[in-house]
């Protein structure tokens, strides 16, 4: 915000039109409610007023998903100050998982005035044996290497601890945060409802990033949203080549009740934008996107 | 065998550095004897050295058996420069250290008084030993009747020099306080350095943190005139019985800010592998800012809002005070085509500014993959033709197929890293990079090492990355 800004926000404030009829002194009540409301409302997803940097929200470019993930904050897309987990579907699908998360991260950042850059914590072990980032593919996915900052943390507990600090700072544009095991240490309730909390307040969306997790069992976590993410057959090219980075998508959990949300989506890196994939002939993959029914308020996927 | 070094009793009976083990085992026939560990005596002299620093930054090791402290302006916390040294003799007598020490004007001057057990101003009484050259120049100077220091300063140097060597002029001149030698001390000094001292030790960990705490902010009001932040933090403590914790930070911008160097601080004690033992308490305490940037002032802004650049940098910072700076890291690209050379992962705390990589709008799915093995992992391949693309491979137990292909983009070898590269067969096999997608949509950068036929026999093939 520049100070010209600043300026003509403090006029308009003081306008006739904007001083309010009652002294807001005057009742406490009215207060103490409003600040339940506000409380309320930032764990249903939905960001308090009083912060002005970009939107609340972002969307992942596609309609369908975008409006099925409306929930109850009634605002399309996922909160952006919020903690969302990316399961691999296979331990060899890491890196479907942490493009999905590099690319929502990036989707995410680029509503911010600041474009802050991307805090990626991993701890040490995978990176050694599944391959580590390669900052010419990140490039080519749309997304500036410059702007990333790596942290290749010696065990889950402390990479925990960086992606906290790194989710407390708002000069964060996302933090992600990449976990392997079925059960890393440290990784549990209150360390994800610390995340998340310090990510409602600073406005930074935090990303878990989840390899070799126990798809039938997963370890109940504060995130507000999710997702399992596997690779896709892509639309092929002509001469048969290899084509976009496709993704099978599914929605695990959400805050406010959704499930059975999959889809099949395609990144567009010249647009920065995610799209349906249009045509399918690889019959061996088996699933096609399911158009799925999406309930909401249903009261057994509440728990986490 | 010859005996290196004697203690005091031995030298009562007449033993000495120098003499031959089997003399010194005549005379004496119980003697106990060691083996010479350079190294450890070594690792001892420079040990001492950091516990002389209290007296001044500048100290210099000498080896084998020698310390320089260079004293000038710094002797005034005793009552002279004979009450510093005779204060250093006796902590380290305490410590179990005999030690010889002379003051003179010159480096040299001062060694050769004290290895000659002689005080300041008997540079005339050395013997010619002590100018330290060839035994047969010692011999020779002897022969011609000049036994002293003193016999040669008044010879003509030209003529000594004619006989013995521009080398024995230097040294005598460095000797007798004509010329000066810099010395080359343990640490570079930073250019601002504050300190405490106290007369009843400090026993407390949170009081020394505090102390350390009003040094920085003494520190940062000498940065401040400057204009300048500091971006190395050295900190000494030395404790009363002649332990002494290093402390070091690193910021990833110039800074001044107190808040920010107590949290460094603080992660960085958290670091440490043996915690802060104060024992028998501090009684001395110094910050030097070791490394400095040129800093402007700055200016708040008029809303408040939060400074956005400086977060980014107090975060990495802490991240890399806490895990070590290497762990922390920035990509820059590097020149070069071979794929896993065109990186570089730099610790953030002093990457260079960023420069845009290469994105351009081209339409095309990425042709580099977000993952990457190195190095690269071992793959058996099925081909249709030897040098056509993979049709199917095992890697990792499991075998994939092919379902779709590009390729191949030839990458050669760097011919001209290699001795006689331009020669044909010894600039390194080249690569042939194959982007395939398997039957379940997984898509893996895999190349050929090495062409058919003309560089390889019967070329292997790897896997090197993945796409997302």
């Amino acid at each position: 915000m520049n100070n010209s800004d600043s300026h003509s926000a403090g006029v308009s404030e003081l306008s006739p039109a904007n001083i309010p009829a009652v002294p807001k002194t005057a009742s406490p009540k009215a207060a103490a409610l409003k600040a339940r409301l506000g409380r309320i409302l930032a764990a249903s997803g939905v960001k308090s007023a009083d912060r002005d940097d970009g939107p609340s929200h972002f969307t992942l470019g596609v309609d369908r998903i975008d409006a099925a993930l409306r929930g109850n904050a009634g605002i399309d897309g996922l909160p952006c100050a919020a903690l969302h987990e990316m399961h691999a579907a296979d331990k060899s699908d890491r890196t479907s998982a942490a493009a999905l998360a590099l690319l929502l991260a990036q989707r995410c950042r680029a509503l911010q005035p600041a474009h802050g850059p991307i805090l990626w914590v991993s701890d040490n072990g995978e990176a050694r044996r599944q391959g580590r980032l390669y900052p010419p593919g990140l490039a080519e996915l749309g997304v500036e290497p410059s702007s990333l900052v790596h942290v290749d943390a010696p065990n889950s507990i402390a990479a925990l601890r960086a992606a906290a600090d790194g989710v407390r700072s708002p000069a964060m544009g996302a933090v992600i945060i990449e976990l392997s095991g079925k059960k890393p240490r440290g990784l549990d309730l209150t360390a994800t409802r610390r995340l998340s909390l310090s990510a409602q307040k600073s406005g930074v969306l935090c990303l878990l990033l989840r390899t070799g997790s126990d798809a039938e069992n997963p370890l109940p976590t504060a995130a507000f949203s999710r997702w399992q993410v596997g690779p896709a057959p892509s639309v092929a090219l002509a001469g048969n080549a290899p084509g976009y980075p496709a993704f099978d998508i599914s929605l695990l959990r959400h805050r406010s009740g959704l499930y059975g949300l999959s889809a099949r989506l395609e990144w567009n890196r010249d647009d920065q934008v995610f799209r349906e994939q249009q045509e399918q002939d690889t019959p061996q993959s088996g699933t096609g996107p399911v158009l799925a029914a999406v309930r909401t308020d249903h009261p057994g996927t509440r728990a986490a | 065998m010859v005996i290196m070094a004697a203690d005091r009793q031995a030298v009562a009976l007449g033993l000495g550095p120098g003499m031959k083990l089997a003399d010194a085992r005549a005379r004496v026939p119980d003697l106990l004897t060691f083996d010479h560990d350079s190294l450890a005596d070594a690792n001892l002299l420079s040990r001492l050295a950091e516990a002389c620093e209290r007296y001044t930054p500048m100290v210099a090791v000498e080896p084998p058996d020698a310390l320089i402290l260079d004293i000038s302006g710094a002797a005034h916390f005793h009552a002279s420069e004979e009450a510093l040294a005779q204060d250093a003799e006796d902590r380290l007598d305490a410590v179990g250290h005999g030690i010889s020490w002379a003051l003179a004007g010159t480096p040299d001057a001062a060694l050769a008084l004290a290895r000659h057990g002689l005080k300041e101003g008997a540079e005339a009484q050395l013997p010619v030993a002590a100018l330290a050259m060839d035994d047969k120049i010692h011999q020779a100077l002897e022969r011609a009747g000049l036994y002293r220091i003193g016999d040669l300063a008044e010879r003509p140097r030209a003529n000594l020099a004619a006989r013995f060597g521009m080398q024995l002029t230097v040294r005598l001149d460095r000797i007798l306080g004509l010329e000066d030698r810099p010395i080359d001390p343990l640490r570079r000094i930073g250019n601002i350095v504050t300190e405490r001292r106290f007369a009843e030790p400090l026993t407390h960990i949170d009081a020394a943190l505090a102390c350390l705490s009003e040094l920085f902010a003494e520190a940062a009001e000498r940065l401040n005139e400057r204009g300048q932040g500091a971006r190395m933090i050295r900190m000494l403590l030395f404790r009363c019985d002649g332990d002494i914790a290093r402390l070091g930070l690193e910021t990833g911008a110039p800074t001044r800010d107190a808040a920010l160097f107590q949290r460094l601080l603080r992660e960085r004690i958290a670091a440490l592998n043996d915690a802060l033992n104060p024992g028998f308490g501090y009684d001395l305490i110094r910050l030097s800012i070791a490394a400095a940037e040129p800093l402007a002032p700055q200016q708040l802004r008029l809303a408040g809002g939060e400074d956005r650049q400086g977060d980014e940098v107090a975060l990495v910072s802490q991240l890399s005070t806490r895990l070590g700076r290497e762990r922390v890291q920035k990509f820059v690209a590097a020149d070069s085509h071979i794929p896993e050379q065109g990186l570089l992962a730099l610790p953030a705390l002093n990457a260079p500014a960023p420069v845009a990589w290469q994105m351009q709008r081209c339409g095309e799915p990425p042709v580099r993959p977000l993952h990457m093995f190195d190095p690269p992992q071992r793959v058996q391949v099925i081909a249709e033709v030897p040098d056509g693309p993979p049709h199917r491979f095992t890697w990792r137990r499991k075998t994939h197929q092919v379902i779709r292909y590009e390729g191949p983009e030839r990458i050669a070898s760097e011919w001209w890293q290699r001795k006689d590269g331009q020669q044909p067969g010894n600039g390194g096999l080249t690569r042939d990079y194959y982007r395939v997608e398997d039957a379940r949509g997984r898509r893996y950068w895999l190349f050929r090492h090495g062409l058919y036929g003309e560089e390889k026999a019967n070329p292997d093939w790897y896997v090197h990355g993945l796409f997302a």
